[in-house]
């Protein structure tokens, strides 16, 4: 589909985060896995390895682990804004679910689609917008091309 | 789909797979095709369209849910150390508390024996809510010095408004952790537990650092906002004539600058002010009127500081605000 039927947005932050303090947009993160099941061994290892330096590394964000009987581990992951987002760590290795869990950290809850423009700002103009009469002298009367009095006063006088 | 039912011995075994689910359950899976599935997903969709969508859940009541792990993890993720008990009893509202004797008294259970030992947030909520006017009263004051009392008191009173503040806690996962009887959090009760979480700030922290956390979720939602959207002024010719006559300078004059399309269905006419012939504001409008309040209000925002163009506010100092709002206005 084209940028037109797909959703998108502006670059925005929520509520200013990074203006005052940056606070993690990360609040929970649930491991879905299973104890016995072949496509949960990544899932396993990280839990074993890595689960509990990233819980220390983010003390903002609650780190949940529930074994249960399920097909597909998952992670789950909220954020401060309210937006859910669930992955599929089928089959995974323990360094790629890190990586992943690296990547969920560091994202603010925004939803991933395309951003309209690169940049945002509050104030985009300082020295005042440019409009059709800036820089004109005022007048009052039909608009036209402003006339060169300066030229024809050095042709007179030449 | 797994249906749980007693396998009768009628029943053809082919195909049918068991799992004890416990040990008075049998589920069976089979393989075939499902007849069923259709006319069961369409009833499913026509009781969704008469009852309408299932009633949103508190967060609480979903699974993997820890309350001290979540208030512990609320106070490091905003950098601040809150004490844990003030916290959690900013959390308490009034409203949680009787609902909860209700519940026990409907359930018969004896009020001596499980006592409800929870209290409530008003006392917290008050300093909360004294403090932050006071703090962002004086924040504004040290900004915009020559912004009129009027001003300062549309701008704190915009700031502490519901819309804000709940916006604000909204986003910082203040809603997940409120007590409160209904759900969705209704905004007062949001607004409250705010501000009694900034009371129970001041109180474990300090006067300096609850500052510090109210210029920098509270303040920083002035970002992008213009005086006038938040003070409504309704005569600002009026109320520049008053300021200027304070600062003894001389009246405004409007003066028509530019027009174009007079005659048409989108006239423009720019009208400037004069004061002592040198002038004040330029602003354009639809018709002469129009432009003329427009430019008293450009006016006005250049006189009290508030253009768009002006220097940032100072976020980065975490010292003292006051003494690092000064330094702003002292080297700008």
């Amino acid at each position: 589909m084209t940028s037109r039927g797909t959703p998108s947005r502006f670059l925005q932050s929520v509520l200013q985060n990074g203006v005052g303090r940056y606070v993690c947009q990360l609040k929970r993160i649930s491991l879905i896995f299973s104890k016995n099941g072949q496509s949960s061994l990544g899932a396993r290892e990280f839990i074993e390895e890595g689960v509990v330096d990233f819980a220390i590394k983010n003390p903002g964000t609650v780190v949940y682990v529930s074994p249960q009987s399920c097909r597909i581990p998952k992670i789950v992951a909220e954020y401060l804004n309210g937006n859910v987002k669930e992955e599929a760590i089928t089959s995974k290795t323990s360094q790629q679910i890190a990586e992943l869990i690296t990547k969920l950290t560091n994202q603010s809850g925004l939803d991933i689609i395309r951003i309209r423009k690169p940049i945002h700002t509050d104030s985009p103009s300082i020295q005042g917008q440019w409009h059709p009469f800036t820089n004109r002298p005022p007048s009052i009367g039909p608009i036209g091309p402003q006339k060169q009095q300066a030229n024809e006063r050095l042709c007179e006088t030449s | 789909m797994a249906s749980g039912y007693i396998v009768s011995r009628g029943v053809l075994t082919l195909g049918i797979h068991y799992q004890h689910f416990c040990r008075n359950v049998l589920l069976t899976q089979t393989r075939e095709k499902k007849r069923w599935m259709k006319a069961y997903t369409l009833l499913m969709e026509r009781k969704l369209k008469i009852e309408g969508p299932p009633l949103p859940k508190p967060r609480a009541q979903k699974p993997n849910w820890d309350y001290h792990a979540e208030v512990q993890a609320f106070s490091s993720r905003l950098k601040e150390s809150f004490s844990p008990e003030l916290l959690k009893t900013a959390f308490v509202n009034p409203c949680y508390i009787q609902s909860e004797q209700e519940r026990r008294q409907a359930l018969g259970v004896d009020t001596e024996t499980a006592a409800l030992v929870l209290r409530d947030n008003i006392q917290l909520h008050t300093q909360g809510l004294e403090f932050t006017k006071s703090f962002m009263s004086d924040w504004c004051r040290d900004s915009f010095p020559s912004l009129p009392s009027k001003g300062v008191v549309a701008i704190v009173g915009h700031l502490i408004s519901h819309p804000v503040v709940c916006h604000v806690a909204r986003n910082l996962a203040i809603e997940d952790l409120t007590m409160s009887a209904q759900f969705p959090v209704p905004d007062e009760v949001l607004h409250s537990t705010f501000l009694a979480v900034i009371g129970a700030l001041q109180k474990s922290s300090g006067a300096e650092r609850a500052g510090l956390f109210i210029r920098d979720f509270l303040v920083t939602q002035l970002v992008g906002k213009d005086l006038f959207e938040m003070w409504s002024v309704v005569n600002p010719m009026g109320l520049l004539v008053e300021e200027l006559s304070k600062r003894n300078v001389a009246l405004p004059e409007p003066r028509l600058t530019r027009s174009a399309g007079a005659g048409t269905v989108l006239p423009l006419y720019f009208v400037g002010l004069y004061s002592d012939k040198k002038l004040l504001a330029e602003a354009p409008g639809e018709t002469v009127l129009a432009a003329e309040e427009e430019a008293a209000r450009v006016a006005l925002r250049k006189l009290y500081g508030y253009t768009e163009n002006r220097r940032p506010f100072d976020f980065s100092a975490a010292e003292q605000p006051r003494a690092s709002v000064l330094q702003s206005i002292s080297s700008s």
